[in-house]
């Protein structure tokens, strides 16, 4: 029955097809025309009604992420995705959760979702700064690093200075955390440019210089600090070590005082700040003291350099006493490797730290001008070459060593 | 009692109808073939829609019974596609008979038996039925179905607008790229397919309407759809040649695999199809009851087409054992879904099931062998033609389908390997592939391009008999030829006409001739004044047989040289070699 009823129908539409080509195909477009019209209308329809529930399902997505349930957080962000696939932070966010859902395999599918975002907008900071935390998952320098420069160089919708200057902390993060300390130590420059006057940023900044040893910069970032905040006692103890590692003890001893005064439980600086009045009380170089003062400097320092020549003998099990080994220099007991490598120089120092011993006496006496550097650089001496064979010392020998590295850097 | 084979039936009127009004009517205006390439691009605008509109519907249908988030262990894993089942039975058996299974070979059909009929009527079920069928979750994909939307379009278009019979066969096939090419959003693939697996031969004629229509819907569903590919591609890389090895045991493997896919549909379907009428009611439910359990138990990837699940294999979100097991569940879902005479495709479900398999593969074999440079994405890319080379049995789709999927040329080199023993490995263990199988179960044997690969082509040189020692010339008196042919056995001879062509004189002829006192006469003034027709040696011997009637001898003339004579053919020794054959 149906099918007389196709069949009278066909029939029926049959009578008004016209007979013309150019009528044929006028209504054949009007034809197109009305159903391109009625489909787009039924599109439009239903991508509104999928916009809407892909919404609902990003929500549901986000608040997954948020809550650190990856997977289920993956799994709304996929649907949002079935409902409106060219969305692209339906995308972006999928990609975050595939990347931060600690599961290496996803890694691949983040970076394909993001890759083809970054295709289609490749001066998008966000999409950028995705994939370099994607490329910084894989450990690659190279990449990440390109994806953090376009992040900090690309388009970024509000608080771009804030959003740049935090990329480039990230990526000098993960630099260090790489040990491209060299590149690191750049990027950190870069952002010390441009600082605005926040002492938390010039205190990070800072802080980041120390972890690359740069503590020229990180004593100028932490002086910038106590600028614009002069009770900050971190920047007091920061500015106190850069100043330590930098050989510059006055200004250390003046920074770690306050530091301990600030903060009495900043162990750390406690420990400095004895180690620099160590240095300073001991140093006969210092200026405005006496010449009987630099005197008893030298003769303390020459004492207590002979003193840890023969603890670094002892504990290499080296006899520094010629006569109980019958003459014969650089006896061993018991023979140790490291010993018979470390014997002969400390014994040569022992035998010139023993020639020397006598002219102490004439440090008084007005004619002998060369005298205390040759005792004070037979002292470094000592200190240099027990530091190398028996680890770094403490104490009144670490001030000596310290002051002879110090020495050593203002000759060179 | 076996359900009969649905064949549409035309309206007589279809088919006697002669006086084509329209192009009596604009005869000098627009010649027919023009109109039809014209009409090639109506066919792929219409087709776009309905496929546009049929991708929805397949969407909604999803959304509305299975649920944004579809998990496992909800009841409407199960629930769902076996109710949908029902509905779909219903549909099947009392209001849209013949559109069960894919669509592919109804279409084929439609151009060898039915004039190019498909009845509009099944490009409404076909849409109904497979969008609920697919959007419940049974293991089928859209585009097969879109093949036979698209060509059912094509023929009611074609049937309205009473163009010639010769024309209407070819309006289903047009159709068929046009649906095809906007379900699977790649035209290069539509094409070779429908050229390879509907038409079946190579035909000229034909290419330029369905590349117009084609391209012209593929350009609709961009449209509206956006150009997005159905997979993310990823990265795919191919570095050194030796990792060919790999591929080609992608290709054993996933021929292998085919040939079980094969077998499987080809052993269940006439079995299932033989079981009485009522049980037909029920089947489609029970292969969604299956398919849904194997859902709900943990594997809901094997629902529906299973894009998203490839998309996702793609980018190595499955370890091998998985990706395994996802291969194997879905040679069972998609088999028990198309075997129960759910309407849906196996285009989907068998790229699928090559993803998985070689995602599975490439992965395997990367713990044999680290040194592997293929990703995992590659292998899944590949194992998609494998499968597609292997169980459909279209080689060269396979290849393109990859190619222009992925954008990516640098892999050619992978594919054709991999497909290639793929399709040796199925077509030495499955003499008969899918589709030709399916409509020998249905009773109807139609032609195929594997079929026209295999045959051995007669042509004129395997029946060219040697240069006769005698041939004539056109000045040749009379007399002087009878005496020349006197102690000849011929019975007929070649003349050689001036300044070109050929002719034949025979024995009695001349004979007669002479007794006439023709004896003082040229034989040009005395021969008719026509010209043999020549033959080329590389022609089909098919082309001897509309001149061997008419003619004693036929010249096979060398084609650079006319003059040249390379043999001759007679009416005996084609029928002779056909005999031999």
């Amino acid at each position: 029955m149906s099918r007389d009823f196709a069949t009278r129908l066909s029939q029926q539409l049959s009578q008004f097809v016209p007979h013309s080509a150019p009528l044929v195909l006028l209504v054949l477009t009007l034809a197109a025309a009305v159903a391109f019209a009625a489909v787009s209308h039924l599109v439009t329809r239903f991508n509104a009604n999928q916009q809407a529930r892909g919404r609902k399902l990003y929500a549901e997505g986000m608040a997954d992420a948020n809550a650190h349930r990856f997977d289920d957080a993956i799994a709304a962000f996929r649907a949002a995705l079935t409902c409106d696939p060219s969305d692209s932070q339906y995308q972006l966010s999928l990609a975050r959760a595939l990347r931060d859902s600690n599961d290496p395999r996803r890694l691949d599918e983040a970076e394909s979702y993001l890759v083809a975002l970054w295709q289609r907008t490749p001066q998008d900071a966000a999409v950028n700064l995705a994939l370099a935390r994607v490329a910084a998952h894989r450990g690659d320098i190279e990449d990440a690093t390109r994806y953090y420069h376009n992040a900090m160089y690309g388009v970024w919708n509000s608080d771009s200075d804030s959003n740049r200057r935090h990329v480039r902390i990230e990526l000098i993060q993960f630099l260090l955390k790489r040990n491209a300390s060299a590149r690191a130590e750049s990027e950190i420059i870069a952002l010390a440019a441009s600082l605005p006057p926040d002492p938390a940023l010039h205190l990070q900044t800072a802080q980041l210089f120390a972890q690359v040893q740069d503590y020229s910069n990180a004593l100028s970032q932490y002086q910038e600090v106590l600028r614009l905040d002069s009770t900050n006692p971190v920047a007091f103890a920061g500015a106190g070590e850069s100043a330590y590692r930098l050989s510059d003890y006055n200004a250390a001893e003046r920074y770690l005082r306050d530091a301990v005064t600030a903060n009495p439980e900043n162990a750390n600086s406690r420990q400095l700040l004895d180690s620099v009045g160590l240095v300073l009380d001991s140093n006969p170089y210092r200026s405005h003291i006496s010449d009987a003062e630099r005197n008893r400097r030298i003769v303390a320092a020459f004492a207590q350099a002979g003193n840890r020549l023969t603890e670094c003998a002892q504990q290499l099990g080296i006899d520094l006493n010629p006569s109980r080994s019958g003459g014969q220099s650089g006896s061993v007991n018991p023979p140790l490797d490291s010993a018979d490598s470390s014997a002969s120089p400390l014994l040569a120092l022992q035998l010139r730290w023993s020639a020397m011993k006598p002219s102490l006496m004439r440090l008084r006496t007005p004619r002998e001008t060369d005298l205390p550097d040759s005792i004070i650089d037979l002292v470094f001496q000592i200190e240099q070459r027990t530091a190398s064979s028996c680890g770094p010392p403490q104490g009144f020998d670490q001030a000596l060593l310290l002051i002879s590295q110090r020495r050593q850097a203002a000759g060179q | 009692m076996t359900d009969p084979v649905p064949v549409p039936t035309a309206p007589a009127s279809v088919f006697l109808r002669t006086p084509r009004r329209l192009f009596t009517s604009l005869e000098g205006v627009f010649h027919e073939e023009v109109f039809f390439l014209i009409l090639s691009v109506f066919i792929g605008i219409f087709s776009g829609l309905a496929v546009v509109c049929f991708r929805l519907a397949i969407d909604w249908t999803h959304l509305a019974l299975l649920g944004p988030l579809p998990h496992s262990h909800n009841w409407r894993m199960f629930a769902v596609p076996s109710l949908a089942g029902l509905v779909v039975a219903v549909l099947v058996m009392r209001v849209f008979p013949g559109i069960r299974g894919s669509g592919v070979n109804q279409t084929k059909a439609a151009l060898y038996i039915f004039n190019g009929f498909i009845p509009f009527r099944t490009a409404v079920g076909k849409f109904i039925c497979a969008a609920l069928a697919i959007g419940s979750g049974q293991s089928l994909g859209p585009e097969d179905p879109s093949l036979q939307i698209g060509a059912s379009i094509a023929s009611a278009l074609g049937r309205q607008l009473e163009i010639s019979r010769e024309k209407l066969r070819l309006m289903a096939p047009v159709g068929a790229a046009a649906g095809l090419a906007a379900a699977f959003n790649a035209p290069i693939s539509a094409v070779l397919f429908v050229i390879e697996e509907v038409i079946g031969r190579w035909s000229a004629g034909i290419l330029g309407s369905v590349v117009l229509s084609a391209v012209s819907s593929v350009v609709i569903v961009r449209w509206f759809l956006g150009s997005e590919p159905l997979f993310r591609i990823p990265v795919t890389t191919f570095k050194r040649p030796t990792e060919l090895v790999a591929y080609a045991v992608l290709g054993i493997v996933g021929g292998l695999a085919s040939v079980a896919f094969a077998k499987s549909i080809g052993y269940l379907r006439p079995r299932l199809k033989a079981l009485p009428r009522w049980t037909q009611y029920f089947q489609p439910a029970l292969a969604g009851l299956l398919v849904g359990l194997i859902g709900f138990l943990g594997a809901p990837q094997v629902m529906g087409a299973g894009y998203d699940a490839m998309d996702q294999a793609m980018h190595g979100q499955f370890g091998w054992k998985l990706l395994a097991i996802l291969a194997l569940l879905k040679i069972l879902a998609t088999t028990l879904s198309f075997v129960s005479g759910t309407p849906g495709g196996m285009f989907a479900p068998t790229l699928f099931i090559g993803a998985m398999l070689g995602g599975a593969v490439g992965d395997v074999e990367r713990i044999f062998f680290p040194h592997l440079t293929g990703s995992t994405g590659t292998y899944v890319l590949i194992g998609m033609g494998v499968l597609f080379a292997g169980f459909l049995r279209v080689p060269m789709t396979s290849v393109f389908m990859v190619l222009e999927v992925s954008g990516n040329y640098e892999i050619v080199v992978p594919v054709i390997v991999a497909n290639t023993f793929a399709y040796l490995v199925s077509r030495s263990l499955q003499a008969i592939p899918i589709f030709d199988l399916l409509t020998r179960q249905d009773g109807l044997i139609l032609p195929s391009l594997e079929e026209a690969r295999e045959e051995t082509i007669l042509r004129v040189e395997d029946a060219m008999l040697a240069v006769p020692k005698t041939i004539l010339n056109a000045q040749d008196y009379v007399d002087a030829a009878a005496r020349r042919v006197q102690d000849s056995p011929e019975p007929a001879f070649l003349v050689r006409m001036h300044p070109s062509g050929w002719n034949t004189v025979s024995r009695d002829q001349l004979q007669r001739l002479f007794q006439e006192g023709k004896g003082e006469h040229t034989l040009v003034s005395v021969l008719p004044p026509q010209t043999l027709p020549s033959l080329y040696p590389d022609l089909p011997l098919d082309a001897a047989l509309r001149y061997v009637n008419d003619y004693p001898l036929v010249p096979v003339v060398n084609r650079a040289n006319s003059h040249q004579l390379e043999g001759v053919i007679s009416r005996d020794s084609v029928f002779q070699k056909y005999g031999q054959k």
